[in-house]
């Protein structure tokens, strides 16, 4: 019985259509076993396995005339061949993902290519069974012609188990290739992204057309002026994306020459981000504080709540509410109140690079004079681009319609304004780390008060460096 | 996911029907090893040889040799609810040949497989979840009373019960009740057990 054992096992491990050596001691009950096995699955179309049958069925009787012949049948060159490599991709591009893996191990059963090594690793990492995958891709990257594709899946697996920075790693060495350059490079600023610590520093000059928000035709006279500003943000949370976070923001805006339209401020937020499959939610608090022409301003206590989660293929629907308490410096403090907003959100792909998402927003200020506060609400698109040379490109316009609660005499009417803002946003990797940004903002406002109607453009160039691990 | 019960195997191996332990031994070694065509003929060596239990391992080797159709067959002679693990390669099984419904049953009485496969089977229930969240559509109910007619002419039972079964479930789901009264009438001329274990 362990003579056969053994003889089953080394069959198993040759070539099926290698030259047949008997086994030292014939096993006709077994061999009879396998001719019957080999029969089954000859009916059942599976050559391979039919194959494979009537080797051991040959090898283990050598009066088994009929199981030698048909293994010779099925070897021969001239009977009809079938090529599980071109099986495998077959059924790889069928979506067939199990039977691709199924095929290509097969396809390596014959000849252990690293090219077919790496197919089968990307159908496993597709089907989640990353742990059969891993050595396969690792052998693929052996290859040097393999190696940057095999890198970049190596990198989605271990992103996957949440190894951020070596992920990151990987993604930055699959960027040698010029074919996976903007894809590896992507995921490795989202990567990075996903590390436990990030701190950002951004700096970026451009031109505001009516800083003093100018009515058209009217006093007063609009004013333009060049403006730069420098911003740093801190990110730390110890367990990647999800758990806990803490976040430090400040940012310096300066005009060139109207320096009461000075602003600097910085936040400071804590939360904590859940993640499931298909699903996301998070809660933070934050705390912020801003200075106004170089006088202080506004500080503020703001509560978010958001949740996402993909409904059908590739949608998804999301939420969030906030409630900021805001309290304003002397000389401003009838803003002072409460703001709350909620918004609905719906995403979903615009083609193969581009992803677009409509929301609906209300929102509510309470502000402590009556003749401030207000209700407004309306809808908002972004639209997110990937180009194929890597470029990020960002468009977002958006309608918003504000009805204040009272009337207020010194105006004569109860404010009613509409505002209307686009903005563009192109943006691209210039190094590890580096990133260019051209934006450009505009803003129409609408109003039943003359005086409060204006129109602006803000152009801005910008560089951004990002340390992380 | 690998066939991790090899320690089960080995005492069946132990208890097995004479001549056909050591292919059970060689068979789950090789799908230990990613082999699943040597697993596949080794399992089905020792199914012949005296051990009916190689024939669920034997189908746990179809399902990963994307022979899903098979695999429901080899696993619809006997029950679920003995192996946690052999049930989820059930239920992939049923899942693979597109018998969402019949995937969905299996996973939800799926607990002892391990948390690996706990996890995995949530994953899957997820994929499920969404696959059969919109309403069907009478195409697709179509396509699973073909099948059932298809398999109840080539004489295999147990899938052709499967397809009108999920036809039925899917159609009962429509307002117009599309398929069921086919679904329910080539049922009544089909009297067979399902990868589930389930009777008519």
């Amino acid at each position: 019985m362990i003579t056969t054992l053994v003889a089953a096992l080394a069959l198993a491990s040759a070539d099926p259509c290698a030259p047949l050596e008997p086994t030292a001691r014939a096993d006709p009950g077994a061999s009879s076993a396998y001719r019957a096995v080999a029969e089954a699955e000859a009916a059942a179309g599976s050559r391979d396995t039919a194959t494979l049958a009537y080797r051991n069925a040959a090898a283990l009787d050598p009066a088994d005339a009929s199981s030698r012949a048909a293994l010779e049948r099925y070897c021969s060159s001239t009977g009809p061949e079938r090529d599980p490599f071109q099986e495998g991709l077959a059924k790889m591009d069928a979506g067939d993902l199990r039977g691709a893996t199924a095929a290509f191990r097969a396809a390596r059963a014959r000849s252990d290519e690293p090219s077919v090594a790496l197919l089968e690793g990307i159908c496993l990492y597709e089907l989640g069974e990353d742990r059969e995958a891993e050595p396969l891709l690792r052998m693929a990257e052996r290859s040097p012609e393999n190696a940057d594709l095999a890198r970049l899946y190596l990198g989605l697996l271990v992103l996957r188990r949440g190894a951020a920075s070596e992920a990151a790693a990987l993604f930055d060495a699959a960027s040698a290739s010029a074919a996976v350059a903007p894809v590896a490079s992507d995921l490795a600023r989202l990567a990075r992204s996903e590390g436990p610590w990030a701190f950002t520093f951004t700096a970026s000059s451009g031109y505001d057309s009516n800083v003093n928000l100018a009515p058209p035709g009217a006093p007063p006279a609009r004013e333009s002026d060049g403006l730069y500003a420098f911003g740093a943000m801190g990110l730390v949370r110890p367990w990647g994306s999800e758990g806990p976070y803490l976040r430090g923001q400040g940012l310096l805006n300066q005009q060139f020459r109207l320096g009461t339209f000075n602003v600097a401020g910085g936040d400071l937020a804590g939360g904590w981000q859940l993640r499931g499959d298909s699903w996301s939610a998070l809660g933070e608090y934050d705390f912020a504080y801003r200075t106004f022409g170089g006088s202080p301003f506004v500080t503020s206590h703001r509560l978010l709540a958001s949740a996402s989660g993909v409904v059908a293929g590739d949608v998804t629907i999301g939420a969030s509410y906030l409630a900021r308490f805001e309290s304003y410096a002397d000389g401003f403090s009838p803003f002072s109140g409460t703001v709350q907003a909620v918004e609905a959100r719906v995403s979903f792909p615009a083609g193969s690079r581009a992803r677009l998402a409509l929301a609906y927003g209300v929102a509510r200020d309470g502000a402590r004079l009556s003749i401030l506060s207000y209700l407004e609400h309306g809808p908002r698109a972004e639209l997110r681009v990937v180009t194929a040379g890597g470029l990020r490109l960002g468009v977002d316009v958006a309608a918003t319609f504000r009805g204040y609660d009272v009337y207020d005499p010194a105006l004569s009417a109860k404010r009613s304004d509409t505002y209307l803002d686009a903005a563009a946003l192109v943006e691209w990797d210039l190094s590890r780390g580096w990133t260019g940004q051209v934006a450009l903002r505009g803003r129409r406002a609408l109003s039943d008060v003359p005086g409060f109607e204006y129109a602006k453009l803000v152009p801005m160039v910008g560089l951004a460096y990002t340390f992380s691990p | 996911m690998n066939l991790a019960s090899l320690p089960l195997i080995l005492a069946l191996a132990v208890a097995g029907g004479p001549g056909g332990d050591e292919h059970l031994l060689a068979g789950a070694g090789a799908f230990r090893d990613g082999r699943f065509d040597v697993a596949l003929v080794e399992f089905r060596v020792a199914e012949k040889l005296g051990a009916p239990e190689a024939r669920e391992y034997a189908a746990a080797s179809l399902v990963k040799l994307g022979r899903p159709e098979e695999a429901f067959e080899a696993f619809a002679s006997s029950p679920p609810g003995e192996d946690g693990l052999l049930d989820w390669y059930r239920a992939l099984a049923c899942y693979d040949a597109r018998l969402y419904v019949c995937a969905r049953r299996l996973l939800s009485d799926l607990g002892r497989a391990g948390p690996k496969a706990a996890a995995e089977a949530a994953k899957l229930h997820a994929e499920i979840a969404r696959v059969l969240a919109p309403e069907p559509a009478a195409a697709s109910i179509d396509w699973y009373l073909a099948r059932c007619e298809k398999h109840g002419a080539e004489r295999r039972p147990a899938l052709a019960t499967a397809y009108c079964r999920e036809a039925a479930a899917l159609g009962s789901r429509r307002p117009d009740r599309h398929g069921v009264a086919r679904a329910s009438a080539e049922l009544a001329h089909l009297d067979a057990p399902d990868a589930s274990g389930a009777r008519r």
